[in-house]
């Protein structure tokens, strides 16, 4: 399959209603494929319900329905943080022409304590709600233990977040366009569990972003696409430190594109914690495992490295609406891979990855995507 | 501890428990890991709702097994530190435990860290739990049966015979206790153990005396050792039902309805001194929150075991583990126990914090039928909680409902539209000469009753009830006799 167009909205703080984000983002999509809404057979969406000032939406589907007038197969696929991904995932396995994936949330409606709570669904029940064990402790458990063995470093997380906020800095999209963040910020922001700092952790945000998938040829083709799943909780896994998803996912990925991780010019990673940006560096092959942190150390993913990683500053600084994040991945590779990236622009980008993901490694999407003529 | 639930024939793992292994189909035993040491900790300083105290630490433990957990603190730990829970030393102390998905191991685990309940093979046992009306387990009006079942097969670990333990209750006055042991799940499990359900209200009594006060008390409660399980429950009358509130219908209904009209804040004291022999072990997997003790609250995921030798310590601890007011009548059985000096063994109380919702002692489940509540008994609690439930939907002026025998002016002054309801009411309003627009007989039927409140909901003014109402009302009570 092929990607015939894309769109998102900014990611911010908007007050704007979920189906006015899905219909900016569709629109753009629409416009950037040159293709009129008749034209779409069918439309997987993702969203989570995650409105939890009380404005709740189920059946949101047929909200696209209505808001887009089509009558035509709508799926939901959700997978939380990793919805955007999976959308993706299903729709490239449907048999139809053109397929329109949106993903959409209002994360920011309410205060951050019920925001924390709203995420904390997507933790064990039992286990960890009960336990104090919102996602910034759960990734902070995991981030510890892959110190301990590792070596890395708060420093080498700071790292991370620093990169990301430059290149957010670039992207008008980004819930951090044009805010400038210094490392010295970075590190000596509050701890929210410890070892993770505030500025460890990606920033929520609202947001849309929507994309056409199609039989027919264009410039960007999907070459692989894998998703794989894993226990909930981390604490269950034989090691919590490496991400068998993310593995099994990406080893499936590259098989089906025929390329090896070190053919990957460019990626969207997810960084929902700059920790999980270490750990999947290693997780998808770009370096052995404990190296993660040379590669930041070193600046190797930096935008002007040998393979940058998150040139739309990541879900640590473009923004991170759930649902809306893994489409919004692809809308920067592909506009990366059409060199409309503005100032953010790799060169010469061939291979690209995005890595989307639910919970804390728990279901993972890696899709590689192919210059067309490269 | 650290359970998992593991294949016998090919070792895989559960952190759920399972009973067969869905891939070799083999048997399922549980591993537990005692020897437990912190291997990760964090410190987390951002709150949620049902961890809204920070900072709180959470430590990664893990058994001799490999098997992991994370474990909610306040205390401080080192990663390498032993992870040990003590043993109670004092004979107040309250076990908590958090239930793993498990409360036949969390029941068991509370029993331990309270160094056992003390039983002998031959013993008899009493176990009461809470079965006050008619209602799915799921509403958290009763004790789980789960719970009582798993309660039960802890008693038979302890060699208890099954025909030494009976599992006695009487539901609220005018309700059945059959019907609402039936409902709520408990009747069964009782049959499936091969335990005898007893209905107190069909029992034989005995006097005794307590700090001045007679009570007619249930004799088996005097002869057997007593296995309190109450649900734990707020209580928009007395704060919370729970150790302490479910005794009180170890009693006959006279004394009940003694015991209300007296102030049962001061007799239900005198009564839990007077049995001795007592063992709490409480069901706060899923306890009520909100408008309790009947269905009119909302459950409430608490996901604990409670434990105790002393009923006021463990239900102190619940309302500090809840956030709830820890009411008047539980710190005067107590004799004013500090419930910071309390031993509590387990989990930790600042960990388990979360402010469940409060009972409003107004409300009731009509929005415009308010009570000023004089400590009515469960009778006039059970009939204003129905007649108030039928009514919703109907909207009207609001109405003040006065129940009890202990109404005071202070109460009432201000408030208008009063209806006073039950014989204690009617009695003290007289005595205080308060100006009503009309009372409800506790003894009239519930059809006329209804009649009456609907007509003082919708009607201005005085009203009463016509000829043709009450020909409506018996023609209607007929029909519904008829029906069964």
């Amino acid at each position: 399959m092929y990607i015939k167009g894309v769109g998102m909205t900014k990611f911010g703080a908007q007050t704007t209603t979920s189906q006015e984000l899905v219909y900016e983002a569709t629109l753009e999509a629409l416009e950037d494929a040159n293709f009129k809404i008749e034209d779409i057979d069918a439309i997987v969406v993702s969203a989570i319900d995650n409105e939890s000032n009380g404005e709740r939406q189920r059946l949101f589907s047929n909200v696209i329905s209505s808001i887009l007038k089509k009558k035509v197969p709508i799926l939901t696929s959700t997978a939380v943080c990793g919805g955007g991904g999976a959308a993706l995932w299903t729709a490239n396995k449907l048999d139809y022409n053109n397929v329109l994936v949106v993903g959409v949330e209002r994360l920011l409606s309410t205060n951050s304590m019920r925001v924390t709570d709203e995420i904390m669904m997507a933790a064990e029940r039992i286990y960890e709600q009960t336990e104090g064990m919102n996602f910034p402790a759960q990734n902070a458990l995991v981030a510890q233990q892959y110190m301990l063995r590792y070596g890395a470093t708060t420093d080498d997380l700071a790292l991370v977040a620093f990169k990301n906020h430059k290149n957010a800095f670039l992207n008008p999209k980004a819930r951090f366009y044009k805010k400038k963040v210094s490392l010295e910020e970075i590190k000596n922001s509050p701890i929210v569990a410890s070892p993770l700092r505030l500025f460890d952790c990606s920033i929520p945000a609202n947001g849309a972003s929507a994309l056409i998938l199609s039989k027919d040829k264009t410039d960007v083709e999907i070459t692989g696409s894998a998703e794989e799943t894993d226990y909930l909780a981390p604490f269950e896994r034989e090691d919590m430190t490496s991400w068998d998803a993310s593995k099994l996912a990406a080893d499936e990925a590259y098989k089906q594109a025929g390329i090896a991780p070190d053919d990957v010019d460019i990626a969207e990673i997810h960084d929902a914690f700059t920790s999980v940006e270490l750990i999947s560096y290693e997780d998808l092959g770009f370096c052995r495992k404990g190296e993660g942190k040379e590669m930041v150390r070193k600046g190797l993913t930096n935008i002007d490295g040998r393979m940058p990683v998150n040139t739309s500053g990541g879900l640590k600084a473009k923004g991170h609406p759930i649902s809306a994040t893994g489409v919004s991945q692809i809308y920067e590779l592909v506009k990366q891979m059409r060199n409309e990236a503005g100032e953010r622009q790799v060169s010469n980008v061939k291979h690209a990855l995005a890595q989307n993901i639910g919970g804390a490694g728990s279901t993972v999407t890696v899709h590689v995507l192919r210059k067309v003529g490269s | 501890m650290i359970i998992r639930w593991v294949c016998e024939n090919c070792n895989k793992k559960w952190i759920y428990p399972v009973e067969k292994c869905v891939y070799c189909k083999g048997n399922i035993e549980k591993q537990k890991g005692s020897k437990i040491k912190v291997v990760g900790i964090t410190k987390v300083t951002i709150p949620s709702p049902m961890h809204p105290i920070i900072p709180y630490n959470i430590l990664l433990l893990q058994d001799e097994f490999g098997n992991r957990i994370p474990r909610k603190t306040m205390k401080e730990y080192k990663i390498g530190d032993d992870f040990v829970l003590q043993k109670a030393k004092t004979k107040d102390a309250v076990a908590v435990v958090k239930v793993k998905y498990d409360v036949y191991e969390a029941i068991k685990e509370s029993i331990e860290l309270l160094n056992g309940i003390g039983l002998n093979p031959n013993d008899k046992i009493l176990v009461k739990p809470s079965v006050i009306a008619a209602a799915y387990p799921y509403q958290a009006v009763n004790t789980n049966p789960d719970f009582l079942n798993a309660l039960l097969i802890v008693l038979f670990e302890h060699g208890i015979k099954k025909e030494n333990i009976i599992v006695a209750e009487q539901a609220l006055i005018g309700s059945d206790a059959k019907d609402a042991a039936s409902k709520a799940g408990i009747l069964e499990i009782c049959k499936k153990n091969g335990v005898e359900f007893v209905d107190i209200s069909k029992c034989p009594f005995e006097h005794i005396e307590s700090d001045g006060y007679t009570f007619r008390v249930f004799n088996e409660a005097l002869k057997r050792k007593v296995i309190n399980a109450p649900i734990m429950k707020t209580n928009f009358q007395l704060g919370i039902s729970g150790a302490l509130e479910n005794l009180s219908r170890l009693v006959d209904e006279k004394t009940q309805r003694n015991m209300y009209f007296d102030n049962i804040e001061k007799t239900l004291p005198k009564l839990a001194k007077a049995i001795s022999n007592i063992f709490t072990v409480a069901d706060a997997t899923n306890g009520m929150q909100g408008q309790g003790p009947l269905a009119l609250g909302e459950p409430a995921f608490l996901n604990l075991v409670l434990a105790s030798r002393n009923a006021a310590a463990l239900d102190s601890v619940f309302c500090e583990a809840t956030m709830l007011p820890i009411p008047q009548y539980v710190t005067d059985y107590s004799d004013n126990l500090d419930v910071k000096k309390i031993e509590v063994v387990g989990n930790e109380v600042d960990a388990l914090k979360y402010p469940i919702k409060q009972p409003i002692a107004t409300d009731t489940a009509h929005p415009d039928i308010k009570v000023i509540d004089g400590k009515s008994c469960p009778s006039c609690l059970n009939i204003m909680y129905n007649l108030t439930s039928k009514l919703v939907g109907l909207r009207g002026e609001q109405i003040n409902l006065i129940m009890g025998s202990m109404p005071t002016q202070d109460m009432i002054n201000g408030k208008e539209r009063l209806v006073v309801l039950g014989d204690c009411a009617i009695k003290k309003i007289w005595d205080l000469r308060i100006k009503h627009i009309a009372k409800i007989d506790e003894n009239i039927g519930e059809v006329e009753q209804l009649v009456l409140l609907k007509k003082m909901l919708t009607t201005e003014g005085k009203p009463k009830i016509t000829p043709v109402d009450r020909v409506k009302s018996k023609m209607k009570k007929l029909i519904s006799k008829v029906i069964g």
